[in-house]
């Protein structure tokens, strides 16, 4: 399905899909807009044009106006590093699209039609990942798009035959749309890891024979949090018909019984940001803007409202991380899951189980914290007292996504352990605190429970005698990425 | 490439793991240590057979060492561990990485005290020879009881059986194929291998020693980069006089200020502006800033190279000891003395970085720039100059201090409690090596632009001299960009002269430089 960029209606799951290779086009009333507000420039020279000298020094009266924006834009390619996913190009330049189709920057139609044709044709450049501070815009990133896009580098013949003139080469690059778009794709990614990590708790409830009291719905409300509320609600759901988790049970460790509070963070950080982003995304992050037929500057491209954001998200997604490997923590501790063997395996001595799961789940809950640390609380003075603050917002995106990746692993982990012992809990295999055999009932599984529990056997096999870890380890990971644990299939 | 080397747990250098991990130089296994390791692998074969509980021969691990297993059992024992424990998980680690944990893992059992085959070294050596890389994923290790998941997917490859992935020579398959390939033989697990593979801080040490060996010749670039700055920027010299350090003796001031005297020896451009008492902090606080960053970057050579020539295994074998029991269960697996230094690392280079980013900041600035023309742009051609460069400066250095957040002060316990405390030590290491890489494209931003500075000043002042050492740094690094051909954009710039910096094309610009040891 194709998204139509207007400008106005991009969605974090639109970003989404166009990396993922929607395909895409200008809105026809945007296209309109845009031509308009070009039509209201008032006469005279452009804004670059006035800061030609600022910009390349001496040699300003010289130069053409394309050999200005060339310089211009060759100039800001100051990128290094290891190149940013295709993925992320590709959302990178549909947000700078519809920042453009906002129809207040200046440009013509084809600036922003260029950067469609490569989308919908493949022609994604390289872009180099490190190298923007996030104000001004993510200048070099976007230059190095730019570069393409006006021919400066090799382009295809398909492509539009598109010359920036000066205004359009500042529009192309002065925003944060690469953080934006960053950020779009990393809560799209964060929201499958928590809808994820909801259903393995839930499987973790089961499978202790959770206290219901944690999720009754009273006492959530009775404290007010909506993201408690949400978790409480949708943990009943998945528990529905449950013969093991009841009020009955007691009350249990704070990883369990606190879930929603922990959790509900995540929830709430998550519409949050969201909200966030899309604003940024539907908004005019260039510099100077053309309205009401009035050049007016300001500082539209600076990325700290995004930044600060995407730092908040990587602490709400680093609570989920730690109590999710809090439970994967008992889950494989005899003595504290209830009766479960140690390590959820039978023989253990021979067998070590799934001893080194909760090893990887604390290595990786550990890199979130450091994750975590706040990009957007730095800022360094560059260009010569000029842009004197800055956001470091491209830095916190990364990082994010960099986490999710850790996330998607120990919500994995959790997942794949969670089924184990449900596993034991349906054969009757139970063990006291010294580890010694005793009775237990084999249990009946919840209804949904049941449903998790098939999704993951239908890839990853009942654990008995140690073989490979890390095939399971991958695999499990893997349902949380595409959503097959919840029934669901989409790319990452 | 120096002749083959041998180890025998006591000698390896860090230049030695360089060589092994990214020249390929060949490896053999000492001849005495080949004794001794026979005689403690003697030993535990017999004690394998025993009543006597000895961890990991004839006991389960971890918080399972309570379990006795069946002296029948010791080799599944062995291959379980391995299996069981390869758990990593993210993306798969760079050749070179791997290499180096390999060889350190062949130097560990070098050392005789893990009651393990000398075969098992020699296939090691095997491998690193034919180049046959197992496919180690990057991530999930708590560096204590070591590198465990890492060091399970190297055994993976080790033991025989239909499991592990490798690379033989770029590429990948799998390591019954890729061992079949290069004629290499896979093991039979005996009792204690598993352990023997696994348990030590290995994965940690590797990338330590290879980030190390790159900030070192890091810290060499930056002497140099500053010195061309601060003759760009006329500086004043008397900030490194001698006799001024020898008043408050820290060793690695004194060396950098030995170093900026030797590069800019016979400067005409120092101390050109009399008028001038004192240069802001980033020129005259260079010796006391990257002084300190050389004397914790030597804490961390120091560190690890005691760590590339320690037992790291447990319970360790020592047949010297009285008594029948020879095995000593003890904790040197964990990775804290590696980890701690490495996470020192990371704030040593940042600082590195952080005052090079600083200089340039001057160099690009109109204002602060002693009439050097704004962000050093040409005046033979259109061009932004050094503006956008700066900005990546900027980036990069503060990405390193989001990298900086000390791994080692986290610890998370695991085990059933048994291993409680934990030293995060390969993530201190992973991210370590990404400040060193971040830090050397900073160092080779500032170059950049000194080469510019010092480009303008001579064409200027046809009379300039230039100092002794910037004279050949500006030579040679003038080379690399000369080489770019036209129009060359900015990034590519900077990667050439970090790439550069990287085959240590600054160092030796002139005698008497000092180095970190």
């Amino acid at each position: 399905m194709s998204v139509v960029l207007d400008g106005k209606s991009l969605r974090c799951a639109d970003v989404h899909r166009l990396a993922h290779g929607a395909s895409v086009s200008l809105d026809a009333g945007a296209r309109e807009r845009m031509r308009a507000n070009v039509e209201s420039m008032p006469s005279g020279p452009s804004i670059l044009e006035e800061k030609r000298h600022w910009l390349v020094g001496g040699f300003a009266a010289e130069l053409s106006p394309e050999e200005l924006c060339k310089t211009f834009i060759i100039g800001h390619c100051a990128g290094v590093g290891e190149p940013l996913p295709k993925t992320l190009v590709r959302a990178t330049m549909a947000a700078r699209v519809n920042v453009l189709a906002t129809a207040t920057t200046g440009c013509r139609p084809d600036a922003a039609e260029v950067l469609v044709d490569m989308l919908n044709q493949g022609v994604i450049p390289t872009v180099p990942s490190q190298g923007s501070v996030g104000a001004a815009g993510d200048l070099a990133p976007l230059a190095h798009i730019a570069r393409v896009a006006c021919g400066y580098a090799e382009r295809p013949d398909t492509v539009r035959d598109y010359r920036p003139n000066a205004k359009e080469a500042l529009a192309l690059i002065n925003g944060v749309s690469m953080t934006a778009a960053l950020g779009a794709v990393g809560v799209v990614r964060v929201r499958r890891v928590l809808d994820a990590a909801i259903a393995a708790a839930a499987m973790t409830m089961e499978a202790v024979g959770a206290g219901a009291g944690c999720i009754d719905e009273r006492l959530l409300r009775s404290r007010n949090h909506p993201g408690g509320i949400e978790i409480g609600a949708r943990l009943r759901g998945w528990l529905e018909g449950s013969q093991q988790v009841s009020v009955d049970r007691g009350a249990d460790a704070f990883s369990i019984r606190a879930s929603p509070a922990v959790m509900g963070t995540l929830v709430e950080e998550l519409s949050c940001t969201e909200t966030i982003l899309e604003r940024e995304l539907n908004g005019a992050g260039d510099n100077p803007l053309l309205i009401d037929g009035e050049w007016i500057e300001g500082g539209n491209f600076h990325g700290a409202p995004i930044a600060q954001a995407l730092d908040a998200i990587k602490i709400a997604l680093t609570h989920l991380a730690t109590v999710s490997e809090r439970r994967t923590f008992r889950l494989t501790y005899g003595q504290l899951s209830k009766g479960l063997p140690s390590f959820l395996v039978r023989g253990t001595g021979l067998n070590s189980g799934f001893m080194l799961t909760q090893y990887t789940a604390a290595s990786l809950a550990s890199e979130c914290k450091g994750l975590a640390h706040p990009a957007s609380v730095d800022t360094i003075p560059t260009v010569q007292h000029h842009e004197d603050h800055v956001s470091m917002g491209p830095i916190a995106a990364r990082m994010l996504l960099e986490m999710v990746e850790c996330v998607a692993d120990i919500v994995g982990i959790e997942v794949l352990l969670a089924a184990q012992a449900l596993d034991l809990r349906m054969r009757g295999v139970a063990f006291d605190a010294n580890g010694a055999p005793m009775d237990a009932e084999p249990i009946q599984l919840a209804p949904r429970m049941e449903e998790l529990h098939r999704r993951v056997r239908a890839r990853i096999p009942y654990w008995e005698d140690d073989g490979v870890l890390h095939p399971c380890l991958k695999a499990a990971g893997q349902l949380v990425r595409t959503g097959e644990f919840l029934g669901e299939t989409s790319p990452w | 490439m120096p002749k083959a080397l041998a180890i025998d747990g006591s000698n390896l250098t860090i230049q030695d793991v360089v060589d092994v991990a990214r020249n390929g130089r060949t490896v053999v296994l000492d001849e005495d240590a080949r004794g001794r390791m026979e005689a403690s692998y003697a030993w535990v074969q017999q004690a394998a057979q025993q009543d006597q509980p000895v961890y990991g021969v004839n006991t389960g691990f971890g918080s399972l060492a309570r379990v006795k297993i069946d002296p029948a059992h010791s080799s599944l024992l062995s291959l379980n561990l391995i299996r069981s424990h390869a758990a990593g998980v993210g993306p798969i680690l760079p050749v070179a990485e791997t290499r180096a944990m390999m060889l350190l893992r062949a130097n560990a059992l070098a050392k005789g005290a893990s009651g393990c085959r000398p075969l098992l070294v020699d296939t090691l050596l095997a491998m690193l020879e034919a180049d046959v890389t197992p496919m180690v994923p990057s991530q999930g290790s708590c560096g204590s009881s070591g590198d465990l998941a890492p060091l399970a997917h190297l055994g993976l490859v080790l033991a025989d059986g239909d499991h592990g992935r490798v690379r033989v020579n770029g590429v990948e398959m799998s390591a019954s194929e890729g061992m079949a390939q290069a004629g290499i033989g896979r093991l039979q697990m005996e009792a204690k291998d598993g352990l023997a593979i696994t348990n030590g801080a290995q994965l940690t040490t590797a990338i330590g020693a290879l980030a190390l060996h790159d900030a070192v010749s890091l810290v060499e670039a930056a002497e140099l980069a500053a010195a061309m700055s601060i003759e760009a920027l006329r500086g004043a010299s008397r900030a490194f006089v001698a006799s001024v350090h020898r008043l408050r003796p820290y060793p690695g001031a004194i060396a950098t200020a030995g170093n900026l005297r030797c590069l800019l020896e016979g400067s005409g451009l120092i101390d050109s502006m009399p008028e001038k008492l004192q240069d802001a902090y980033s020129l005259r606080c260079t010796p006391q800033v990257l002084g300190a960053c050389r004397d914790a970057i030597q804490y961390a050579v120091d560190q690890i190279s005691i760590e590339l020539n320690a037992a790291t295994d447990n319970p360790l074998i020592i047949l010297d000891e009285d008594g029948d029991n020879k095995a000593f269960s003890a904790g040197m697996f964990h990775g804290e003395p590696v980890g701690i230094p490495l996470d020192v690392l990371k704030i040593a280079i940042s600082e590195v970085a952080n005052l090079s980013e600083r200089r340039l900041y001057r160099l690009t600035t109109g204002s602060l720039s002693q009439r050097l023309p704004a962000a050093l742009a040409s005046k033979d051609r259109p061009e932004l100059g050094m503006m956008v460069p700066q900005t990546t400066a900027a980036a990069l250095v503060s990405e390193n201090k989001a990298l900086g957040w000390p791994a080692s002060m986290d610890s998370i316990p695991t085990c059933e409690d048994q291993e409680d405390h934990v030293a995060m030590s390969t993530t201190a290491a992973r991210r370590a090596a990404r400040v060193v890489n971040n830090a050397r494209r900073v160092v080779a931003i500032e170059l950049l632009g000194a080469v510019r500075a010092l480009q303008f000043r001579t064409r200027a002042e046809a009379e300039a001299s230039l100092g002794l050492g910037t004279a050949k740094g500006l030579q040679r690094a003038s080379e690399v960009l000369d080489g770019l051909g036209d129009c060359p954009t900015p990034g590519e710039q900077i990667e050439a002269l970090a790439s550069w910096i990287q085959q240590g094309g600054h160092r030796g610009v002139v005698d008497g430089l000092e180095s970190i040891a």
